[in-house]
C-alpha cells in the first residue's frame, strides 16, 4: 500500500489523463490512510464556465507539496447565486480559499466577437457597471466568509475587428478590459483578504494563442485549454502555501558554478566567471536577483566546500560581485559534508529545515541533501547556467500574505546577527558583550502602523513568551483604544543594526494593581536584558499612576522555557500555582534597577 | 494501435488488456462525456490528426476510433 507522497513522487504526471489517473490513486489513498499530519486546505472554485479537470489537477499539485486539499466546485456558471445566497453550498463548505474565475468571454457574451455593436460611450458605462458588479460580488463573499479570495482579472482579448486601429479608439474594446482590470486592482490594493490574480498576465505567459481548444469550447464550453490547468494550479499554490505557513525563509547557496562560473580554489580571483562577459553576466544577474530577494526579506546563507579565505576573497575583493559578506546570515565554507553544514545553518538561524531552499549546481550534493534532509526544498538547477536566473525567479515559495517592515528587512537583520555573534566571540564575558553592543531600546505605545506587527509577534513568538496568548489585529486595536489597557512595543537597535519591533507587553491597568497580560520577545533579542528595560519602564509608569503592585502570569508551554525564570529573577514573588499557570506579584514599594547599558527612549 | 490502447486504459481507468472491440461508451461507465472529450483531444495530439466535431460526437467505441485514426493516417 503506497502513501500519497510515494504516489506523487513516482507518478510525475505530464499529460492531462495522467493527472486524472494520479488523482484517482491519491483519492483512494486519502480515504484509507491517516493523513492527519499533513496540512489540509479547503478550496472553493467559482467560475463562469466548465471547470472539469481543475479538481483532479489541483489535488495532484497540492499533494506534491505535502498539502491535502478539499475542493468545492460551484455548479456550472452559478457563481452569482452561490455568492449571493447565504445558504449556498459555498458558505456551508466553509472554505479557507475562494477562487473567483470569471472570464472575459463570459461577461461579454457575443460582444466578445462583435464589440463595436455599442459605441464608446456605452462601453464606458458598461465597463463601470461591470467593475461595480464584480467588486460587489467579492464584497459579498467578504461579508459571509473570512476565506482568502483569489480574484482573477480579465484576459485582454487577442483580436479586434478594428485591427491596427484598435488603439486609436476613444475607449475601445481592449481598453475597456484594461480599464476594468485597473479598477479591480485598485479596489483591492489595501485589502488583506482579497488577492487579485493577474490572469491576463498568466494567459500572455503561456500563450493567448492556444488559450482555447475550440473543439472543447464548442462541445463543452471549456474556456481554458486543459493543458493550461497544471500551470494555473501552480499559480494557486503560490497563495495556498503561505495560507498554510509553508513559506520558505532562507536560501542556502553553493558558491563555485552557482554564484560564479568556475572554481575559485583553482581558477583564482581573476579566473572565475563573474562580470561583464556573456557568461559572467548570467552570474551577475543571478546574484542581482538574489540580492532583490534579500531586500524583500529572504535570508541568504552559504554552504560550500572551499577554503574559507579563497571564497571570502570573492565577496571582499572581486570587482563585479553583487553579493557581499554582509548579505549572508550564516556562512559555512569548509570541507565538512554539506548535510551537517545544513543542519548547523538551520540551528544557527533558528529556522526549520522546511524553511530552507538549497541551490547547488552539483547533482550529487543535491541528491545527498534530498535523501538526508527531505524537508529542505532542493531546486533542480539546470545544466545550462544561463537559466539560473529564470529558475530562481519562477520559485513561488517565498510568498507571504502580508508584508510588514520587519519582514522586508529580515535578510538584513539575520546577517547583522551573524556580525553580532562574531563580536560576542571577541569579548570576555556576557556583560562586556552587552555593554559593547551599545543598545538603544525604544518603547512605544501601539499605533495603527505597529498594530499588524504586534499581532504578528503574539501569533509567532513561542520561546520568550510568558503567556503565549495569540491576538488578532482587531484584538490589539481594541486593547490599545481601551484606557484600562496598555499595549507597548519595543524596537531594539545596536551598533550592528536595527532589529525592528521585537518585543511586546500588554498590561491591564487597575487603579491598585497592574496586571501583565502578555510579555514576549522575538528570539533574536533574547538574552540581551531587553525585558528588564521594559519592566523598569512599566514599574515606573505603574508607580506614577499610584498602583501598589504589579501581577503577572507565567503559563508554561512546551516551548517557553526561556521565559520561565523571568519573574523570579526580577523581584517578583510567587503567589499561587495551578497546573501550568503561576501567578507572580511585584510590590511597587521596592526599587527596581534598570540595566545601565541600555539606553531607553520612550514615545 | 498500442498507443491508442494505452490512452484508453489511462483515461478510462481500466486495464490495458481489457481494451478490445467490445469496449464502447455504452459498456463502460467511466467513458462519460468529459472523458470522451479528453480522450479525443489526446488522440489528436498523439497521432497528430484532427477530428471534426461530428466525428468526435459520433465515435462511440474503441473500434470506431481505431477506424477513424486509420482512415486519417492513410
Amino acid at each position: 500500500m503506497k502513501n500519497i507522497f510515494d504516489i506523487v513522487q513516482v507518478a510525475k504526471p505530464k499529460t492531462i489523463p495522467e493527472y486524472f489517473q494520479c488523482s484517482r490513486k491519491i483519492r483512494k489513498a486519502i480515504n484509507r490512510e491517516d493523513t492527519i499530519q499533513w496540512p489540509h486546505v479547503k478550496i472553493a472554485i467559482l467560475s463562469s464556465f466548465t471547470t472539469n479537470g481543475m479538481e483532479e489537477i489541483l489535488t495532484v499539485k497540492c499533494c506534491e507539496q505535502g498539502i491535502i486539499p478539499k475542493l468545492y466546485l460551484a455548479p456550472y456558471n452559478q457563481y452569482n447565486q452561490e455568492i449571493l445566497n447565504p445558504q449556498s453550498g459555498l458558505y456551508a463548505f466553509e472554505p479557507d480559499l475562494v477562487v473567483v474565475f470569471i472570464d472575459t468571454r463570459s461577461i461579454l457574451d457575443q460582444r466578445f466577437q462583435n464589440p463595436y455593436e455599442i459605441d464608446n460611450e456605452d462601453r464606458k458605462t458598461w465597463a463601470d457597471n461591470a467593475a461595480k458588479n464584480l467588486i460587489m460580488l467579492v464584497q459579498q463573499i467578504k461579508t459571509r466568509s473570512s476565506a482568502k479570495i483569489i480574484f482573477h482579472n480579465l484576459e485582454v482579448p487577442l483580436w479586434s475587428p478594428m485591427g491596427i486601429l484598435e488603439n486609436k479608439q476613444n475607449f475601445g474594446f481592449f481598453e475597456s478590459i484594461e480599464y476594468l482590470n485597473e479598477k479591480i486592482r485598485d479596489e483591492f490594493k489595501r485589502d488583506s483578504q482579497v488577492f487579485v490574480f493577474d490572469y491576463n498576465a498568466f494567459c500572455s505567459r503561456y500563450g493567448k494563442q492556444d488559450l482555447i481548444n475550440y473543439k472543447l469550447y464548442y462541445l463543452a464550453d471549456l474556456k481554458l485549454n486543459l493543458e493550461y490547468l497544471p500551470w494555473l494550479a501552480d499559480e494557486y499554490l503560490a497563495y495556498i502555501k503561505p495560507i498554510l505557513s509553508k513559506t520558505k525563509k532562507c536560501i542556502v547557496l553553493d558558491l563555485d558554478n552557482t554564484l560564479w562560473g568556475g572554481i575559485i580554489g583553482e581558477d583564482g580571483l581573476e579566473g572565475i566567471c563573474l562580470g561583464p562577459t556573456p557568461e559572467g553576466r548570467s552570474f551577475m544577474e543571478f546574484q542581482s536577483y538574489l540580492l532583490a530577494l534579500f531586500n524583500r526579506g529572504v535570508i541568504l546563507a552559504i554552504n560550500s566546500k572551499n577554503n574559507l579565505d579563497d571564497a571570502l576573497a570573492v565577496f571582499r575583493n572581486h570587482p563585479h560581485t553583487i553579493l557581499k559578506e554582509q548579505h549572508f546570515a550564516a556562512i559555512r565554507i569548509n570541507w565538512d559534508d554539506k548535510v551537517s553544514n545544513m543542519i548547523d545553518i538551520a540551528r544557527e538561524l533558528n529556522i526549520g529545515l522546511d524553511a530552507i531552499v538549497f541551490l547547488d549546481d552539483d547533482k550529487l550534493n543535491r541528491e545527498m541533501i534530498r535523501a538526508e534532509l527531505p524537508d529542505v526544498l532542493v531546486v533542480e538547477m539546470p545544466d545550462d547556467t544561463t537559466l539560473y536566473l529564470k529558475t530562481l525567479a519562477e520559485l513561488n515559495d517565498f510568498n507571504i500574505l502580508q508584508i510588514t517592515e520587519e519582514d522586508l528587512s529580515k535578510g538584513k537583520m539575520y546577517a547583522e546577527q551573524r556580525q553580532r555573534d562574531e563580536f560576542q566571540k571577541t569579548v570576555r564575558d556576557l556583560s562586556d558583550y552587552l555593554k559593547g553592543l551599545d543598545m538603544t531600546v525604544t518603547i512605544e505605545r501601539a499605533t495603527p502602523f505597529t498594530i499588524p506587527r504586534i499581532s504578528q509577534l503574539t501569533q509567532k513568538t513561542n520561546q520568550f513568551n510568558l503567556t503565549t496568548r495569540r491576538y488578532l489585529e482587531e484584538d490589539i486595536r481594541r486593547f490599545s483604544e481601551d484606557g484600562n489597557w496598555l499595549v507597548l512595543c519595543v524596537d531594539v537597535k545596536d551598533k550592528f543594526g536595527d532589529n525592528g519591533i521585537t518585543g511586546v507587553m500588554i498590561a491591564a491597568r487597575d487603579p491598585a494593581e497592574w496586571r501583565i497580560d502578555s510579555l514576549l520577545l522575538s528570539c533574536r533579542i533574547i538574552g540581551r536584558d531587553v525585558e528588564k528595560a521594559l519592566l523598569a519602564f512599566i514599574i515606573g509608569e505603574a508607580k506614577k499612576s499610584g498602583a501598589k503592585k504589579i501581577s503577572g502570569e507565567f503559563i508554561s508551554t512546551k516551548k517557553n522555557a526561556p521565559a520561565k525564570n523571568f519573574f523570579m529573577n526580577n523581584g517578583f514573588s510567587l503567589k499561587s500555582k495551578q497546573g501550568d499557570t503561576e501567578i507572580w506579584e511585584y510590590n511597587l514599594s521596592t526599587t527596581y534597577k534598570a540595566p545601565d547599558y541600555i539606553r531607553v527612549i520612550t514615545r | 494501435m498500442d498507443e491508442l490502447k494505452k490512452l484508453l486504459a489511462t483515461v478510462l481507468n481500466i486495464d490495458y488488456e481489457k481494451v478490445d472491440d467490445s469496449l464502447s461508451r455504452e459498456t463502460t461507465e467511466e467513458w462519460d462525456s468529459f472523458n470522451h472529450l479528453m480522450l479525443m483531444s489526446e488522440i489528436e495530439k498523439e497521432f497528430q490528426i484532427s477530428f471534426s466535431l461530428q466525428e468526435i460526437e459520433e465515435a462511440r467505441s474503441y473500434s470506431d476510433i481505431r477506424t477513424l485514426i486509420l482512415d486519417k493516417k492513410q
